[in-house]
């Protein structure tokens, strides 16, 4: 039997630490890593995946690494010995290295990363932070671009970004009053790119893909949830009548 | 000016006071310097009439991109391909597969299909049909695919058939046909309605994607 | 005879006169004279047949490409990678099937493995014969040895294809002692012990 093109890999002949193909990465698992949920495809070897809120007594360490409650359930420990194979949606997968740093990543788009890194829910919603000396491994949709400040991005184009502050937001006021002149359509809609950027200042580097097409992220509802309870009673019925309008205008 | 192939989904312009870049609302991932977005209506004669134009306009919502600085596009992770126009041949595009071109390219909007206007209004309601952006003179064309677009030749003699939902677009001397085929639907998939497909006639190249998925 | 060559995410189906069994929908362009009709589930005839139509539901429907000319076909921009069989065996998840050649015999099992799979058809197809088979993945497809005594765990999500003596047995793939929350993740997985091949995707389905 003959397979054309491409090679066929084993136990031993996987890389360590590296990417098989584009779209794939190897991890020589000597211990424990973070992985995320549905990110393995294959391993050889002993290995074990536990889910990290199962750590919270027993080894409390583990599950400090991550100090938010939004993300901590999607996320289990790989331990033991053997190489593991990470994958995401078909996407394009590459590793960074930090070296005492930080970069801030797409939550939806974080795959794994070695325990001696802090993972920290960022302002920017959606967002997580990574801190200290290690590696990570994370998804993009077509090879990651790099860019640096000054820059604005599409929201829904953004992948992360290292070392300079936080983005602000910036809105095109002039689009936004062409756009209710000329009633065009999507008044009502999601906010598109040209409305609404995230502006970057300062030193460092912003990573950025082609916009992703929406997929549901369970952990962006638990978010805005929370965020709903600073709202009045009065508040949390007119917000429920609009989103409910906004569906059923959707279906349409 | 050309634009520049960033990688298979993402390419980058730079906008000049001479040269401006329209583009499909949404594309826009990123900028430097001091550019502008407006919104624009439609593109251009065509279509017979108001009712027309405005049909063309749902499925081609576009903006205009002035100013000075560096713009980056791409949609929705779809493979996008750049083609240079001379000036020598026009380029039929699917409508909403257009990604970005040169502002100083002329467009206009026709309708594949049968039944003239009220077939352009049927078709346009029931997906039947397809509505293609024209273009002629010298500039760049950025097109969107599922999947990468790959050309084929088409010669006089020969005739090519092709999925609607796989049809990118074409350029040179084809006659593109919307005909209803007996069986076609178990090739093209398992939608509801008449099963059609594309035949092309003629001498040029048809650009087909690589899945029979449109997006 | 047909010829199938993988060319990215296309497969090009060179016909002369004979028919290649393809994924329902999977054309995107032709040339030449070639005609396209349905044709079943590919799981031999006969009630038993029937039968396994009706538990596989719609994971390989089947059409006949017949005639002289070349037809391009393409699934959802999946990659597209040839397999040739010379009087072999090969296990494919059917939805990854796009095309065979003439001579090959297919085969449709639905393995419901146990109360895990509940709402999860696992619909296996197997290829015997001598001929080509076209696969399809999510991505470039990646080939895994399986040696005695270094089994290999695979996501069943990911999983395209195996050949070779192989054992095939569930492991459960996380502990969830506190199962609180949304999103699925490896609730099981497939281990392979033996001697052989398994070719998976870098995705899930």
């Amino acid at each position: 039997m003959k397979i054309t093109s491409g090679d066929t890999y084993s136990a031993a002949t996987l890389p360590s630490g590296d990417n098989v193909n584009a779209y794939a990465f190897c991890v020589d698992l000597q211990g424990e890593w973070f992985v995320k949920k549905g990110a393995m495809i294959a391993h050889y070897g002993t290995v074990t995946f536990e889910a990290v809120t199962a750590y919270t007594s027993t080894r409390a360490f583990m599950a400090s690494r991550f100090s938010s409650p939004i993300y901590v359930q999607d996320w289990v420990v790989a331990s033991g010995n053997g190489k593991v194979l990470l994958a995401d949606r078909g996407f394009d997968v590459n590793s960074y290295d930090l070296d005492d740093g930080n970069l801030t990543i797409r939550a939806h788009n974080l795959l794994g990363f070695a325990p001696t890194l802090d993972l920290k829910q960022s302002i920017v919603p959606g967002f997580v932070s990574l801190f200290g000396t290690g590696t990570f491994l994370a998804s993009s949709n077509g090879p990651v671009i790099f860019v640096e400040p000054p820059f604005r991005a599409d929201p829904e184009a953004l992948l992360g970004w290292a070392d300079c502050p936080s983005p602000a937001i910036h809105y095109d006021t002039e689009w936004m009053a062409a756009s209710l002149g000329g009633m065009l359509r999507g008044a009502l809609g999601r906010e598109s790119g040209e409305e609404r950027q995230y502006a970057f200042v300062g030193a460092g580097t912003i990573l950025l893909q082609s916009s992703e097409i929406v997929r549901e992220d369970p952990a962006l509802l638990r978010i805005i949830e929370q965020q709903t309870h600073s709202l009045s009673t009065g508040q949390v019925g007119a917000l429920g009548q609009r989103l409910v309008a906004r569906a059923q205008q959707a279906q349409q | 000016m050309p634009f520049e192939t960033v990688n298979s989904k993402v390419v980058r312009a730079q906008v000049t006071p001479q040269r401006a870049v329209l583009a499909r609302r949404g594309a826009m991932l990123g900028l430097t310097g001091e550019v502008v977005f407006r919104p624009v209506q439609g593109q251009g004669a065509g279509v017979g009439g108001r009712i027309g134009a405005a049909l063309a306009s749902e499925s081609n919502a576009m903006m205009a991109t002035t100013g000075s600085g560096s713009v980056l596009y791409g949609f929705r992770g779809l493979h996008v391909t750049v083609l240079d126009l001379d000036g020598r041949e026009q380029l039929f595009v699917e409508a909403d597969r257009l990604l970005a071109h040169d502002a100083d390219l002329q467009t206009s909007v026709m309708f594949l299909g049968s039944g003239g206007l009220r077939g352009a209004v049927r078709g346009a309601a029931t997906g039947q049909g397809l509505f293609t952006t024209q273009l002629s003179g010298v500039g760049a064309v950025a097109l969107l695919s599922h999947g990468g677009a790959f050309p084929l030749q088409v010669s006089r003699g020969e005739s090519v058939g092709v999925d609607p939902q796989a049809y990118v677009g074409h350029t040179g001397q084809l006659d593109v046909d919307l005909k209803a085929k007996v069986g076609w639907r178990d090739a093209v998939g398992k939608g509801s309605g008449e099963a059609f497909q594309l035949q092309v006639t003629g001498s040029g190249t048809v650009y087909v994607q690589a899945s029979e998925k449109k997006f | 005879m047909a010829s199938l060559t993988a060319d990215g995410r296309i497969l090009n189906v060179d016909l002369h006169g004979d028919v290649v069994r393809a994924a329902q929908g999977s054309m995107v362009a032709y040339t030449g004279n070639v005609d396209f009709k349905g044709a079943g589930m590919g799981g031999g005839d006969g009630f038993r047949a029937a039968l396994k139509r009706k538990a596989a539901g719609e994971s390989l429907q089947l059409m006949e490409c017949s005639g002289s000319g070349r037809a391009y076909l393409a699934v959802d921009a999946q990659y597209v990678s040839v397999v040739d069989l010379a009087n072999d065996t090969l296990s494919v998840e059917s939805e990854s099937v796009l095309a065979v050649t003439p001579g090959l015999k297919l085969d449709v099992k639905f393995a419901g493995l146990g109360g895990a799979m509940a709402g999860q058809g696992v619909a296996t197809t197997t290829v015997t014969g001598t001929g080509q088979v076209a696969l399809l993945s999510d991505g470039p497809m990646i080939r895994l040895e399986v040696v005695p005594g270094q089994p290999l765990v695979v996501d069943p999500q990911a999983f395209v294809a195996s050949s070779g003596q192989l054992s095939t047995s569930i492991v459960s793939g996380v502990s969830w002692r506190s199962v609180v929350g949304e999103g699925s993740g490896e609730a099981f997985s497939m281990k392979f012990d033996g001697s052989g091949l398994v070719c998976i995707q870098p995705a899930e389905r």
